[in-house]
């Protein structure tokens, strides 16, 4: 069995932030994976992030990104491009995320076999629980993606016959389940 | 003519702690403390049922998630006036201690230990000798030297590989560092095995809290988890093992590892318990409640003012009167428009003008006692108990003082722990005893579900007219407080008053530093453009701003560095 997790980062409190965990939330409630497979909200989290990459086989995370891209845009990064950047200099517990927990994992020796960073290209990070058009509109790329993924590391995954909760409790309205993207696009 | 020394660790959206000196003749003259993002999150929970706050409020920050959580919900309860059944007490205080443990671990080991280890001398070490030295102060069966060879093969190969990775921002080499090669190997094996610790006390979290990073079992009035022992679904016999196996590890990797190490530094380090002692002033709450009223405590509170230990005030509750009374939040310097006020008040209206150090320069407030800056966290704490006599503080205060005096032959009192290093100190006593206090916890919690009581909820009413009500918490970081206004069974304010606040308050109308800010002067600087001396500092608060958004940013801008202007 191999152990997989694919992770929803992000604050969602604020705005396109919360992109991650909203989609994880939608994974869970719309589709069924094979033995070993964690979906999981991560929030925001700190140096914690080494607990849930070490010793994992296949890490597929889910965050919003800052470029100059248009808003919804989604953007792959691999594990070999994210440990070229520099890790932050550790000023609050915050500053060691993404790339410092992979150079401590790799450290340590628990790096994950691969892992695809899915990025979503922000439009807001104003205080808020709902997502921007933009951003609304990628959520079907982001699945597929996610899926292609597992399709290229043959892990297996159905859709549910009917969809479980979705346990996005923050999410306002506008964002409830009825207008979200039944399958990817 | 004084130099001036930005440290700002961010161009990334994420709200960052941003520290300014000034440098005169080689010792910081002046200092300003600043968070570079604020956005109102309190805000989003006006017009919200009071009873979902907790949630909201556990997305403050995916550090503190739990923290925050806490508060809220003993703010709301502490508004209604429920009580909350002892089970759930214990439950909750379990979850902040496991979370805490967590927390004091990865900060000194992640965060701050790289401030006094050299990793590039660990090439040097001989692990025959790390051994020897281990074995000579602490039992800890893992300080083998197979353990130490393997540590320092895995830096030796990051060494040789030319790409410094996780390692590439650290100070190495710096004149401020003068650990013997073995004691920085003795730390770095550490610090890859703390790991596995601080992992241990995060699954205690996820068996109570059924998830990590948030929890899901918390509601006002109580906890969720249903309490029956022969149930597979249940809070039984079998979970309550494994929290006590879990903790037994976590316990004994506090006492011999972290707690050790702490001392060991510090001995070695003896100069950094006459820098940075700053605000003399200190303020903590009393937490995990012991009975249903919350009228016993096994960790006391209380503030001392103007470092007089002995006029020690104590409050005799998590929401003393006192307390109530006298916490207001000052903007003068902070972007916001207003007066002091209090939190119940409280505005956030935001006043942006730019970082200018005579007049706005931080997003964040400066919340004062009674009109004065205090300092918060393990320090605060561990004073207070230790003023008032308290038995558990005072065993491992001593315990930690004759620790240090043993390894470095260094006459070590109390009064040496307000400095640098006497945070650091606090809060490895203050983990030990959060570690003795886990498996008191959870004997409480088994004693009393064998004697018959499952009960975990009472049910909150809403009364008709306002109300107001002030949750704490000793958090890891400090003092936390949060206000909450409740009418028509909606919130219509809330504020969370948050330790990070207390200690990297800017200035107040007066002109009174902040504690970061008070406990930066004077400190000597070897090398100005290289600041491991303010790093050391300001890391010895546990800094954290509880404002995290977390976009990843692919172009790497979250580069680091002290900027000389």
């Amino acid at each position: 069995m191999r152990k997989v997790v694919i992770g929803g980062i992000g604050n969602v409190l604020l705005g396109d932030d919360g992109v991650g965990p909203y989609v994880a939330q939608l994974l869970t409630s719309r589709y069924e994976f094979e033995e070993g497979v964690e979906v999981l909200d991560l929030g925001t989290p700190a140096l914690d992030l080494i607990d849930q990459l070490s010793g994992k086989d296949v890490v597929i995370l889910v965050d919003s990104v800052q470029t100059d891209a248009a808003p919804g845009t989604v953007l792959l990064y691999r594990k070999e491009e994210i440990m070229r950047l520099r890790p932050a200099m550790r000023m609050d517990p915050h500053s060691p995320a993404l790339v410092d927990a992979l150079f401590s994992a790799d450290l340590f020796g628990v790096a994950p076999g691969s892992l695809l960073l899915v990025g979503i290209v922000a439009e807001t990070y104003d205080t808020t629980c709902s997502l921007s058009k933009p951003v609304e509109a990628s959520l079907g790329k982001v699945i597929a993606e996610i899926l292609g993924e597992l399709d290229r590391c043959s892990i297996g995954y159905r859709l549910r016959a009917v969809p479980a909760i979705f346990g996005a409790w923050w999410a306002t309205e506008e964002h409830s389940e009825a207008r979200m993207p039944v399958t990817a696009a | 003519m004084a130099q001036r020394i930005t440290i700002d660790p961010i161009t990334r959206i994420e709200g960052h702690l941003r520290i300014d000196v000034e440098v005169e003749n080689n010792a910081v003259s002046n200092a300003w403390a600043s968070c570079t993002m604020w956005r109102g999150i309190e805000k989003i929970l006006r017009g919200r049922d009071p009873r979902d706050a907790w949630l909201f409020t556990q997305r403050f920050c995916g550090v503190c998630t739990t923290v925050h959580a806490m508060a809220s919900v003993r703010a709301v309860e502490d508004a209604l006036k429920v009580e909350v059944p002892l089970n759930a007490q214990y439950i909750r205080n379990l979850i902040l201690i496991a979370h805490a443990l967590h927390d004091h671990i990865v900060h000194f080991y992640q965060l701050s230990a790289l401030d006094w280890v050299d990793i590039l001398q660990i090439p040097k070490a001989d692990p025959a000798a790390t051994q020897k030295l281990a074995e000579s102060i602490s039992p800890w069966t893992r300080n083998s030297r197979n353990e130490f060879k393997a540590a320092q093969d895995r830096v030796n190969a990051v060494a040789s590989s030319g790409q410094l990775g996780i390692f590439m921002n650290g100070y190495w080499g710096h004149p401020a560092m003068h650990l013997s090669p073995e004691v920085n190997l003795l730390a770095f094996t550490h610090y890859v095995q703390a790991l596995e610790y601080q992992r241990k006390a995060l699954q205690v979290v996820g068996i109570l809290g059924s998830k990590t990073p948030h929890i899901q079992n918390l509601t006002v009035g109580g906890v969720a988890n249903a309490i029956d022992l022969d149930s597979a679904s249940a809070l039984n016999m079998d979970r309550l093992e494994m929290i006590r196996v879990l903790l037994e590890d976590v316990v004994k990797f506090i006492n011999e590892v972290y707690f050790v190490d702490v001392c060991a530094v510090a001995a070695m380090y003896p100069e950094w318990f006459k820098i940075g002692s700053g605000v003399r002033n200190y303020l903590a709450v009393p937490d995990l409640p012991l009975d249903s009223a919350g009228t016993s405590y096994d960790l006391p509170g209380g503030y001392i003012m103007d470092g007089n230990i002995a006029g020690v005030h104590t409050f005799k509750t998590a929401s003393d009167q006192i307390f109530r009374d006298s916490v207001t939040e000052d903007v003068t310097h902070a972007y916001y428009q207003g007066k002091p006020l209090h939190p119940w008040s409280g505005e956030t209206e935001p006043e942006f003008t730019g970082w200018n150090g005579d007049q706005k320069y931080s997003w964040v407030k400066a919340p004062r006692f009674n009109g004065q800056p205090m300092q918060v966290g393990p320090l605060a704490q561990v004073l207070v108990g230790y003023a008032q006599g308290h038995p558990l503080t005072q065993k491992y205060a001593n315990l930690a003082l004759g620790k240090v005096q043993a390894i470095g032959g260094v006459r070590a009192t109390p009064e040496m722990l307000h400095s640098t290093l006497g945070r650091h100190a606090a809060r490895a006593i203050r983990a030990s005893m959060l570690a003795e206090l886990a498996q008191k916890h959870l004997q409480l919690l088994t004693d009393n579900i064998a004697r018959g009581d499952t009960s975990v909820f009472n049910q909150p009413v809403f009364p008709s007219h306002e109300v107001e009500g002030v949750g704490t918490h000793e958090a890891p970081r400090g003092t936390l407080s949060h206000w909450v206004v409740i009418k028509d069974e909606k919130i219509k304010n809330y504020q969370a008053v948050v330790p990070s606040t207390w200690n990297a308050s800017p200035r107040d109308a007066s002109g009174a530093h902040g504690p970061y800010e008070a406990s930066l002067l004077h400190t000597p600087l070897a090398r100005p453009e290289e600041p491991l001396e303010v790093l050391r500092t300001v890391h010895s608060f546990d800094p954290c701003m509880a404002c995290a958004c977390h976009a990843f940013d692919p172009q790497g801008r979250q580069i680091a560095k002290a900027k000389i202007l």
